[in-house]
């Protein structure tokens, strides 16, 4: 592969019995048995170790974004990086703080920097696996440096950046676990670390039609839309991975399209298609009208347009230092939650 | 992989398969009621359950596409 100076990389914290994993969670809804060909237990079986999840591949992976990033109209498909990238740059300035340097986790094309000014932002450090993405990536005036490197091996020294940005590019990693410790491995003591994926109920309209059209022609379904992590583990994985003072909160941005097709050209221009190694190559064409038609009778809308959900799960999580809220000694308490009952009587009618 | 291809050939008649389907839209509408139907009746989703109604589908989308053909 290319020089990219993968650093000596320390042994994973997380080796204990991984107690998360994706479900590629079948529609909720009563019709019997299936009889999955290639069935979505493959990609939800929990590793025993921090390295034997593989679930995606990666250089699969890498190829749909480099295709997706040469494409002549390639921006029109930009339209939800741009707004999850301007939703976790609103984040940034939430916190109010300068950071100096500043890690864009599988950035390409650089979705957030736009929004961000320098006084916020000194140096920017973007990553991919694409590299194409990164060359023709979009410029803002903070000075920025591109590093192809893979999210799972990162080659920066520990304690070196003082915020991480990832947006929507965590739900195509192989091993969260590890790369959780790894952003919290080059992150410097109360660093922060801000990051937007697909979650959970992401795109449930496509997988709920496929699975339905391909149950009825054929008999038996394989999954076509990758899995998610659900919103409750995101605590979890990043307790584990030790961070502070988490914030997980969930958003649905709902796109419409003419149907099922325009969704699914719009997904691959993306750079969104589906990579994981139990994938199906092939749809066939049968299933294809069959799940055109359900999507449209099931889901649509009164204008003929048929709603397609990304549920994206922001996170921020702070790593560990003296400066930050510790939660109080215990006895150190100088009210009682008796007296919570004149808080919200100001008159002091009753002394209760 | 340049010039005309089996890959660019099937992408092109993909890409009008939304304007064909738009032309079938009520067998559409049926095929679809039937399968939704069975996620909440008693009937369970097997094989060929809504054959009928898909039969009728494909053949309006095959004349469509036989119609529209140069």
């Amino acid at each position: 592969m290319s020089c990219r100076g993968v650093q000596k990389l320390l042994q994973g914290a997380g080796s204990g019995p991984a107690g998360w994993t994706r479900t590629p969670c079948c529609c909720r809804l009563r019709y019997g048995p299936c009889r999955a060909r290639s069935g979505p237990g493959s990609g939800s079986g929990p590793g025993s170790g921090s390295g034997s999840m593989n679930v995606f591949n990666r250089e699969m992976k890498r190829r749909q974004k480099n295709w997706a990033a040469v494409l002549q109209d390639g921006h029109q498909y930009d339209y939800l990086r741009e707004e999850v990238g301007s939703r976790v740059a609103d984040r940034v300035y939430d916190v109010a703080r300068s950071f100096p340097l500043v890690l864009d986790l599988g950035g390409g094309k650089s979705y957030i920097a736009e929004h961000l000014s320098k006084e916020v932002v000194q140096r920017l450090v973007l990553t991919d696996v694409s590299q194409q993405a990164l060359k023709l990536g979009r410029r803002s005036d903070i000075p920025t440096r591109s590093v192809v490197a893979d999210e799972e091996f990162l080659p920066f020294r520990e304690n070196s950046f003082h915020l991480v940005v990832s947006s929507l590019s965590l739900h195509w990693i192989n091993d969260l676990p590890r790369v959780l410790s790894e952003i919290h491995r080059v992150l410097k003591p109360d660093g922060v670390f801000i990051g937007a994926m697909a979650g959970g109920d992401t795109l449930y309209e496509l997988r709920c039609s496929l699975q339905l059209a391909q149950s009825e022609r054929e008999g038996g379904f394989s999954p076509h839309v990758s899995p998610y992590t659900a919103v409750t583990d995101l605590g979890n994985l990043l307790g584990r991975a030790r961070f502070n003072m988490l914030t997980v909160d969930v958003d649905d941005v709902q796109v419409h399209y003419p149907g099922i097709m325009e969704l699914m050209t719009d997904l691959q221009g993306m750079g969104e298609s589906n990579c994981a190694w139990n994938r199906r190559s092939m749809l066939h064409r049968d299933t294809m009208l069959a799940a055109a038609a359900v999507y449209k009778e099931m889901y649509g809308n009164p204008d003929g347009s048929v709603p397609a959900t990304f549920q994206i799960l922001y996170m921020i999580g702070w790593k560990p230092h003296e400066s930050q809220a510790k939660p109080a000694r215990r006895g150190s308490a100088t009210v009682s939650f008796r007296d919570l009952a004149k808080v919200s009587r100001p008159d002091g009618a009753d002394q209760s | 992989m340049s010039g005309s291809n089996v890959w660019s050939r099937s992408r092109e008649r993909l890409r009008r398969f939304p304007e064909l389907l738009a032309q079938c839209a009520d067998e559409a509408a049926v095929y679809g009621k039937c399968v939704a139907a069975t996620t909440t009746g008693k009937q369970e989703l097997k094989k060929d359950v809504c054959a009928k109604e898909f039969e009728a589908l494909k053949t309006c989308f095959t004349n469509a596409a036989k119609k529209k053909t140069r």
